[in-house]
This record gives structure tokens, C-alpha cells and sequence, in this order.
């Protein structure tokens, strides 16, 4: 890793994303849901899966969409491949780009909290489920735009990353019954896992949520020596 | 370092395709290599083996005393340069941000940015957004970026195609410095007269096959007939062999005041293409 390297990709992609009105447009859909959901009930604090809706929605539009968007833009426009044949190495790239989506991200959730209520994520637990679960949105990101070859098409794939890891919380309202089975596997989803963390003093949901957090990284590795070469 | 490119018998197959069926030659530290073919003859596909891009199914490759297994280091990637039909810019930023990034990113001093804009006759885009300049401009500021960090050696697939005359002719003159100063340059290009002009030896792909290597010059020799053509004022062509005893015809024409000009008969570079390949360059 090479800190000049890693610098000069986040000035590029810093500037890039603030002249990008797609991108610039995400951080703002949770900020919009925190204020609508922060209008509802009586000034009574919002229930854990509510909160966890909005961490969702954040990492999920923000997080994942921002990265496979800006992988994938450099994929189709051919950037990317610029990059990989600079003396930049391919954790230069990521971690370059990550500040730049971590930076967005972390605006975006912080205003989106503390217009709903951030308490319930001011301890160690919840803020390392909330790194891993971030970890978890970015790797999927990354390699979902590593393998994805332009920009129109990531939106397939943003929308299942939505609905199944970010909107897990909403299967709840889908009057399934507590036995069914597409809530018995949606319980060990990252987010379900860190609405139970608050429920327990295990650090089982988190050891969990790392599981999810490998697989994801593990995922982007694969998208990324396939990319790598045009072998 | 005998060679700046050394490569022995490569092989490169897709699936049941072989797009390089065995090819080797070696350049020179310092000399404009040419590498011309027509499309998909497998020149793109040689410069992606020799910059790391894809790699070999047989065969040695070396680069600046490289073994292509060490092609990913960023020490191999800050040595070499590289233009070709996968380059491309940022089109929100400017000119300029663009090239910082790239001086940045090879450990340049950003002085050199405005150096090689001018280089490329571009000084005066220097802040204006990408996706405003036109097709050949972008391709100047690429051929910027290849070149920015000074690199021994470039790699340039058709650096010119897409540039109106006057700025290919500036941009050969900046290679032809770039290689008064010591650059090696492994060039492809459709363009005859690009060729013959710039590169030091040339070599004909086909086939994913060399099928001739040399000189632009001793090849032009090599596939002449060596004969005169004698233009008169009369509008007449003679044809005269370039024979010992045909010396006294050419001076008696010459006494006569009958000769307009006399023309060598040395074929272009396309002409022995098409002749050595059955192909035109196209």
C-alpha cells in the first residue's frame, strides 16, 4: 500500500463523486427517511428494527450503490483498467475509493441517527457490528461493480442487495408467521443479526455478521482476479 | 540490457483460436519498433502480453529485463508507458486532474503536467472538462498521460487514428524527441507513412504470424525491382533496369534534356504488406 497512491485515487474520486448528481443524490434518501420516520408516533423513541431500516437503507443506497456505481463507471468507461496498469496496486484502488464512500456514508448515517434517535449505537458492540456490516455493503459493492460491465446494469443488482440485506427488517410486515422458513433464514441476514445483538450480551450476531462480512470479501476477490487480466 | 523487448516463441490461444501463433522478436534499447498488421492479425493482443494484460500460453517474454511474472510490480509499471485502445480519462474532470492523478499515481512531479501538454499541443485545454474536448484531443491527452512519468519504454497502439494530419505531425515529432532523449518505443499502426517515417525496423503481423521484419528502408530495397522510371517532358515513362550498361542510356536522356525526373521503383510499406500477406492494411 502506498499512502500517495491511495490519496491521489481519493482526491480523483472525492471530486468525481461531487460533480456526480446520481451519486450525490444517495446520502440523501436515508436523511429523507430519518426525517419522515423521526415525524411518526408521539415523540416515542423508534423501535430497534426501525433504526436498523434506516442503517440499512443507508448502507445499501449509499454504501454498496455508491461503490458498484463508481466500480462499475470505470469498468465501462474503461478507467479502471488505467489504474491497474498504474503503479497503484488493486488495495490502493479500493481503499482510495472506500474513504470516499466511507466519508459519504458516515454523513449520511450520522445525520440520518441523530434525527431518530442515536443511543441504542453508542457503545462498542454496536459500533463494531455497524463497521463489520459497512465491511459487509463495500465488498459487495466493489465486486458486484467489478463483474458488472456498465453502470445500467448495476441497478439489477443494487435492487436485490436492497431488499434482501438492506430491507431484511421489512419481512416482518410480510405476515409470513413466525415459523416460516424465509424468516427463519432471514434472522441470520447481517442486519437481523445486529437487531438481535441489542436483544443479548453474546457476541455470537457478531461473529456472524464477520462470517457474512469474509464471505463478501471473499466474493470481491474473486470478481477481482477475474478482472484483473483479460485472460 | 541487450534487448528493451525480448520475446521467443510466444503463443497466445483463445479457446480453439490461436490469436498468436508463434511470434519472436527482439527490440532494441532506444529504437522505434513497429508492429503492423491488419485488424485482428493479433497486435493488440501482443501488446497486452508484453505490458501484463494477459498472459502467455507459450513462450518467453521479457521486458526491460522483466520476466513477465514480475509484470504486475509497481517498479515494471512505473518503467513503462502505455496508450492503446483501453486507455481512457475521467470525463467530469479536467484536463488537468486527470494528469495530476497519473503524475500522482507514478510518483511525477506535477511540473510535468503543463511539459506535457505542451508536448501535445494542448496547453490551452489545461482546464477545461474532459467530456468538452473533442475526439482527437482526448487522444492527445492521453498520449499525455502515457507519457507523463517519462517512462523507458512506451507501448503505443495506433497513438495517431484518431488525429487530423497537423497534430499527428506534432505528435511524431514529440515521439521522435522522446526517442532523441532514449525512450524505446514499441509502436502499432495501420498508417504506412507513420511508419516509415518514425520506426526503426518494422515487422509484419499475420495471422498471429511475423511474416517480415526489418527496416523500413531495407525492406522497401529488399522487394524493389531496382529500376528506373524515367519521366520525360513528353509525359513518357521509361522503364530502365538498373544495370551497368544501362548507364550511358540514362546519361544520353539526361544530355538530351528530355528528363522531367527519375524515380526509384522502391514499393511503400503497404505495397510489400499486401504483397508478402495478400492483405491490404486496413
Amino acid at each position: 500500500m502506498n499512502t500517495q497512491r491511495i490519496g491521489a485515487i481519493f482526491e480523483k474520486d472525492f471530486k468525481d463523486f461531487m460533480k456526480n448528481m446520481m451519486l450525490l443524490t444517495m446520502p440523501v434518501i436515508p436523511i429523507i427517511l430519518a426525517i419522515i420516520y423521526s415525524r411518526l408516533g408521539d415523540g416515542e423513541e423508534l423501535p430497534i428494527p426501525m433504526l436498523y431500516l434506516i442503517v440499512g437503507v443507508t448502507f445499501s443506497s449509499v454504501t454498496a450503490s455508491s461503490m458498484m456505481t463508481m466500480m462499475a463507471e470505470e469498468n465501462e468507461k474503461k478507467t479502471l483498467r488505467g489504474l491497474m496498469l498504474s503503479p497503484a496496486s488493486f488495495m490502493d484502488i479500493i481503499i482510495g475509493k472506500s474513504l470516499v464512500v466511507g466519508l459519504m456514508t458516515l454523513i449520511s448515517l450520522i445525520i440520518s441517527l441523530a434525527l431518530v434517535g442515536i443511543e441504542p449505537f453508542l457503545n462498542v458492540q454496536a459500533i463494531i457490528g455497524l463497521l463489520l456490516l459497512f465491511l459487509f455493503f463495500l465488498f459487495l459493492g466493489i465486486g458486484i461493480g467489478l463483474f458488472t460491465n456498465s453502470i445500467a446494469a448495476t441497478s439489477a443488482y443494487l435492487m436485490p442487495v436492497m431488499f434482501l440485506f438492506g430491507f431484511t427488517p421489512m419481512i416482518d410486515f410480510l405476515g409470513l408467521g413466525e415459523d416460516s422458513l424465509a424468516i427463519t433464514i432471514a434472522n441470520y441476514f447481517p442486519i437481523m443479526q445486529l437487531i438481535e445483538m441489542h436483544d443479548t450480551n453474546s457476541w455470537l450476531p457478531i461473529g456472524i455478521v464477520a462470517i457474512w462480512t469474509l464471505a463478501a470479501a471473499i466474493f470481491t476477490y474473486i470478481c477481482f482476479k477475474k478482472e484483473k487480466t483479460d485472460d | 540490457m541487450e534487448h528493451a523487448i525480448k520475446v521467443t516463441g510466444l503463443r497466445k490461444v483463445f479457446g480453439r483460436h490461436a490469436a498468436i501463433e508463434d511470434i519472436s522478436i527482439g527490440v532494441k534499447p532506444g529504437e522505434i519498433f513497429g508492429l503492423l498488421g491488419p485488424s485482428g492479425s493479433g497486435k493488440t493482443t501482443t501488446i497486452k502480453i508484453l505490458t501484463g494484460e494477459l498472459g502467455q500460453t507459450a513462450g518467453e517474454v521479457n521486458v526491460l529485463a522483466t520476466n513477465a511474472g514480475a509484470f504486475g510490480t509497481a517498479e515494471f509499471k512505473s518503467r513503462i508507458g502505455i496508450l492503446s485502445d483501453n486507455s481512457s480519462l475521467y470525463e467530469r474532470l479536467t484536463v488537468y486532474d486527470n494528469l495530476k492523478l497519473f503524475c500522482k499515481l507514478y510518483d511525477a512531479p506535477l511540473a510535468q503536467i503543463d511539459v506535457m501538454l505542451d508536448e501535445v499541443n494542448l496547453k490551452d485545454a489545461r482546464n477545461k472538462v474532459v467530456s468538452k474536448l473533442s475526439k482527437g484531443m482526448k487522444q492527445r491527452v492521453l498520449l499525455a498521460k502515457a507519457l507523463i512519468h517519462q517512462p523507458e519504454l512506451v507501448f503505443l497502439d495506433e497513438p495517431t487514428s484518431a488525429l487530423d494530419p497537423g497534430n499527428a505531425a506534432h505528435i511524431h515529432r514529440g515521439l521522435q524527441k522522446l526517442n532523441d532523449a532514449g525512450t524505446t518505443i514499441f509502436i502499432t499502426t495501420h498508417d504506412m507513412e507513420e511508419a516509415t517515417e518514425l520506426c526503426d525496423r518494422v515487422a509484419f503481423l499475420n495471422n498471429g504470424k511475423i511474416q517480415e521484419l526489418g527496416s523500413p528502408h531495407a525492406l522497401r530495397y529488399k522487394y524493389s525491382t531496382h529500376a528506373f522510371h524515367v519521366e520525360t517532358f513528353q509525359d513518357e515513362w521509361l522503364v530502365i533496369e538498373n544495370e551497368k550498361e544501362n548507364a550511358d542510356k540514362i546519361g544520353d536522356l539526361i544530355k538530351s534534356g528530355k528528363v522531367k525526373a527519375i524515380h526509384s521503383d522502391n514499393p511503400t510499406l503497404g505495397q510489400i504488406f499486401l504483397k508478402v500477406t495478400g492483405k491490404e492494411l486496413v
